[in-house]
């Protein structure tokens, strides 16, 4: 169970150059445990500079962002990557496969980190590959897949070291409407395994989901909630 | 500590991407292997002398006159072989003979063994006669007279490091050929069973005789190994040259891949992978690359030199003034092979893996977006 509280958070990129611009300013916001909250707001608003700042890719330039009592901003790499590696799960718009590799090999992407053996780590891609729905496109390179089928071989690699939060970006932006309801009903599985989901997007097709828990307004940097 | 699935997952990785090391891999290896074969051809020519310096005795004397070879007659045998210490003295017929018709010196080697008709001659030789059709004699031209001589054998293929140029001669054949008297030689051998006093045997020799000349075998062998230093010397500065060339290439060639693998790396990273661990990601798969190289690169040097004798290279040792065709005695040196370890794959890693460390180090938010 994961709570996530953000304070006073801002993001500046290239300080001390004519060019330097405020990516957040002033973030503040709780997201507590098994939520599923969506971030709203038109391209460049701030979503995925929040979205990547709560997963730790980046380090904000000011405040804080706490996770499991713990501030992820000020973790350094080896402890921010390790926390990512075990409580993060991401799902990218342009999905990120590792191309050139199957489904199977693109899920055991981050059980490479780790010591378990063949028979649990092969147990942990077919769980993964169930939740989305994907088993059935295990052994076939990701470059043949159709979009609907590259963002469950995402999502099935998101969830397979089954990390408590789930950020995704834009992850309908580039599907057709049906694969698009196919991932509400693999979000609807999230919820049930009481995950805390954050979810960056413009798509109206979030807007009156009942499992949705809050929606929160992004404009120029800054919550409008 | 790398565990296995990791180090697993940077092989599929590896393979995944084998193309874009394909480059390196073959150009690394053609260094190694061009640079092993010359290391293998000069360390077995180099001990094939040395060991023929080692069965010779232990100080071979010349005499000079202006600053030349000058015979030596009976005294000189009979005051070495006065000197405390000195076991035996040997005279030695040897000398060059110009064979005009090809433009060729043939080596010709006194060896009491052979009757005054007959002649033992390598392969070289053998070669350069037949071409102008003398098989079964030879017509030696000297100032006075036409001498013939039987061609009786051919020294066998392996010992034409030393014999290819070579003609052996009954010793008073050779002193007619050579145009020497009947108790004249060319060199003395000169055996001293004690180690320990063959430097002051070689002095002694010296201050009789102040116009001759007493080489021990130590300064035999390091005369051999101070002219393979500088050979050798000369292809390690082309290594040095080709080696840095290839380092550009790779450094471009990178820059290249990088900027496509810059992607590849920030997914490694939005799932947990950490700086260090992209960092043993790219080490474990260019260690791989490169060290598969040189073991290539040097497996096939050996083939190259020791089954097919060294094609086109061993002329830039030998000379090709008479043809050649040793048996090269296959010397490893084991030193050598991990100073070219040591100079080529440890550069190659630091090449591959600095770009990697530096784009690992970068903001990722930007390169998963794109």
């Amino acid at each position: 169970m994961s709570k996530i509280l953000i304070e006073n958070l801002h993001k500046l990129y290239n300080p001390n150059k004519p060019n330097a611009f405020y990516a957040l300013k002033n973030i503040n916001l709780i997201v507590e445990d098994a939520q599923i909250v969506i971030l709203k707001g038109v391209s460049g608003s701030g979503k995925s500079t929040l979205l990547s700042l709560i997963g730790g890719l980046s380090k904000p330039s000011e405040g804080k962002i706490v996770i499991n009592e713990q501030n992820i901003a000020k973790l350094p790499d080896i402890m921010s990557s390790a926390f990512r590696h075990k409580e993060i799960g991401f799902i990218f718009q342009s999905f990120n496969l590792l191309e050139g590799l199957s489904v199977y090999q693109n899920i055991l992407a981050p059980l490479a980190l780790t010591t378990l053996d063949k028979e649990a780590i092969h147990e942990k891609v077919s769980r993964a590959m169930q939740l989305a729905n994907i088993e059935h496109k295990k052994d076939q390179n990701v470059g043949s897949l159709s979009g609907g089928e590259r963002q469950r071989c995402a999502i099935a690699r998101a969830v397979v070291m089954e990390p408590e939060i789930i950020l995704a970006d834009e992850p309908t932006a580039n599907l057709d409407k049906e694969n698009a309801l196919i991932f509400i009903e693999i979000l609807k599985k999230f919820k049930a395994l009481h995950k805390t989901v954050i979810i960056a997007t413009h798509d109206t097709l979030f807007d009156d989901l009942g499992i949705i828990d809050r929606c929160v307004q992004m404009r120029d940097g800054e919550l409008l909630e | 500590m790398l565990s296995k699935n990791f180090v697993e997952y940077a092989i599929l990785l590896l393979f995944k991407d084998r193309n874009d090391h394909l480059f390196s891999f073959l150009i690394f290896s053609f260094i190694v292997f061009i640079l092993s074969s010359v290391l293998f051809i000069s360390d077995s020519l180099q001990y094939d002398l040395i060991q023929s310096i080692k069965s010779q005795p232990e100080i071979v004397v010349e005499n000079t006159r202006a600053g030349r070879a000058y015979q030596m007659h009976e005294g000189y045998v009979y005051d070495a072989s006065k000197i405390t210490g000195v076991s035996s003295v040997e005279g030695v017929v040897e000398g060059y003979y110009y064979f005009a018709q090809k433009r060729l010196w043939f080596h010709i080697i006194g060896d009491a063994r052979l009757a005054k008709n007959e002649m033992l001659i390598g392969q070289g030789v053998q070669k350069a006669m037949a071409e102008l059709y003398y098989k079964d004699e030879f017509h030696f031209l000297t100032e006075e007279r036409l001498i013939k001589v039987k061609i009786n054998k051919i020294a066998p293929k392996g010992t034409n490091i030393l014999s290819n140029d070579a003609i052996f001669l009954n010793p008073n054949t050779a002193r007619a050929v050579l145009g020497m008297e009947m108790d004249e030689y060319s060199k003395l051998y000169v055996s001293v069973p004690n180690p320990n006093e063959v430097g002051n045997v070689a002095l002694k020799i010296v201050e009789i005789y102040p116009t001759a000349k007493a080489t021990t075998q130590a300064d035999a062998i390091g005369a051999v190994r101070h002219l393979y230093y500088y050979k050798g010397g000369i292809f390690m500065i082309l290594y040095v040259v080709s080696l840095v060339s290839f380092f550009i290439l790779l450094k471009n060639q990178i820059g290249l891949v990088y900027g496509e693998k810059k992607k590849e790396i920030a997914i490694l990273r939005s799932l947990g992978f950490c700086i260090k661990d992209i960092i043993a990601l790219k080490f474990i798969q260019n260690t791989v690359v490169s060290l598969s190289a040189y073991l290539l690169g040097v497996a096939l040097s050996y083939i190259y030199v020791f089954m097919f004798n060294a094609p086109y290279l061993r002329t830039i040792f030998l000379g090709n003034e008479l043809e050649n065709s040793i048996s090269l005695t296959p010397v490893v040196d084991v030193n050598l092979l991990f100073l070219i370890f040591l100079f080529g794959v440890i550069p190659f890693l630091a090449f591959v893996i600095l770009p990697a460390w530096k784009i690992a180090i970068s903001d990722m938010s930007e390169a998963v977006k794109s």
